[in-house]
């Protein structure tokens, strides 16, 4: 029992932060191309802001793992 | 859930950086020093290279400067309109009507005054609804029965018999103008219904203008000693302050301290009343006053609510203010204006 409620919240942390990142790299992006449409030379700030959500999934990432390894099966 | 909505972050970037191309207050101070020529110069090295380009064969000197600015500023708008979806394009499009009014205005004062179709074309400013196609059609006739009728199918309404009655036997179109104008508000505020925060921003937004339009209607009339009930048939229904009482209040004032009085409990007050109380009194001046209170609410709107239409609007009205502007500089040149003057009447 205890096995099967690590694993559902590791599955969470992986999948509800990835679904935040999406979320946010979506208006992200969407303004950051709109913004380079206007000045090619945003492209490389553009391109910074579109990745700075990722760290939401990767912390979720790494929550995942570690709740992972504390399987004791594993 | 996605798109209905519309592309906020999207095209609230393109047009914050369509904005940063907008002519700066530098360069306004260095056009008002330069000849005609010169300005068209400047203009073709701007944002409006591509149209000066295009009429450079055609026109020149003011009417070249005229015609690019307006050519540009239909673009631009079309631009905006395209790049927009869900609510947001619905906004923008019920926004962009005016110029719709605007053209059939200028067909309509074209034909009074019995200028050919070529002229009243290079006028129009296609960045409204109405195609160019049905613009020609409406162009092309000859009646002014017809084109009543035409504009009152394509509208979908009836125009008051006295203002259709004026311009038949007299020629005279202010009835029809009026009623366009308060046509236009009226189906404005009836597309925007006050559903989500950016539709009641963008409500606010035309109430706000609706009282400048008032305001400017009343205290122009009360110049030329219109009586009261006069001015309150001129008055469009709609206003965020101005409401009809007050509007009675201010149409019956019996002068400009009673009407300060009146107006001190609005909010755009502090703004106007230096204008309300200069020694000229000008009516140009509490007019730019007004329409400089309305940059600074969108401005400031636009920075509190990023993702919501109004700084599409801000960019937009501060687009039509660098036309307004750089024909100001244009025309003021041709008739030889100081520069001291020239910059009282700019609105920047």
């Amino acid at each position: 029992m205890d096995v099967g409620l690590i694993a559902i919240g590791a599955g969470l942390a992986v999948g509800l932060t990835g679904i935040a990142t999406g979320m946010s790299q979506r208006d992200i992006g969407a303004a950051a191309v709109g913004a380079m449409i206007e000045d090619e030379s945003l492209f490389g700030k553009g391109l910074i802001l579109t990745v700075i959500p990722e760290t939401i999934v990767i912390f979720g990432l790494v929550l995942g793992i570690l709740l992972f390894t504390t399987i004791p099966a594993l | 859930m996605f798109g209905r909505k519309g592309n906020y972050p999207y095209a609230v970037a393109r047009v914050r950086g369509k904005k940063r191309l907008l002519i700066s207050e530098d360069d306004y101070s260095r056009m008002m020093m330069m000849e005609l020529s010169e300005i068209s110069r400047f203009l073709g090295e701007t944002n409006y290279q591509k149209e000066m380009a295009e009429l450079g064969g055609r026109f020149e000197g003011v009417d070249l400067i005229e015609h690019a600015t307006y050519r540009s500023m239909a673009r631009n708008f079309s631009s905006v309109l395209d790049l927009s979806q869900g609510e947001l394009k619905e906004m923008i499009s019920a926004y962009l009507t005016r110029w719709d009014y605007w053209n059939v205005k200028v067909i309509l004062r074209g034909k009074s005054f019995g200028a050919d179709m070529d002229s009243i074309k290079e006028d129009l400013v296609p960045a409204g609804n109405m195609d160019e196609e049905y613009l020609d059609k409406m162009r092309s006739m000859d009646c002014c029965e017809d084109m009543i009728t035409e504009l009152e199918r394509k509208l979908g309404t009836k125009f008051p018999q006295s203002a259709v009655d004026a311009y038949k036997q007299l020629g005279k179109l202010s009835g029809i103008e009026d009623s366009l104008d308060k046509l236009y508000y009226q189906r404005l505020l009836e597309a925007i219904s006050p559903t989500s925060r950016p539709k009641r921003l963008f409500r606010n937004f035309i109430k706000r203008e609706i009282d400048i339009v008032n305001l400017e209607t009343i205290l122009m009339l009360k110049m030329d000693n219109v009586c009261a009930d006069d001015i309150l048939r001129y008055l469009v229904d709609g206003g965020l302050q101005i409401d009809r009482n007050l509007a009675t209040q201010l149409a019956n004032a019996e002068d400009s301290q009673a009407m300060a009085a009146d107006l001190v409990k609005l909010d755009f007050y502090d703004d106007i009343k230096s204008a309300l109380e200069s020694e000229d009194r000008s009516l140009r001046g509490v007019v730019d006053a007004l329409h400089r209170y309305q940059i600074k609410k969108t401005e400031k709107f636009s920075h509190l609510h990023p993702l919501s239409v109004v700084p599409i609007i801000d960019y937009m009205v501060h687009k039509k203010l660098e036309v307004d502007n750089i024909r100001i500089i244009a025309r003021g040149k041709v008739s030889g204006l100081e520069r001291e003057t020239m910059k009282g009447l700019l609105v920047i």
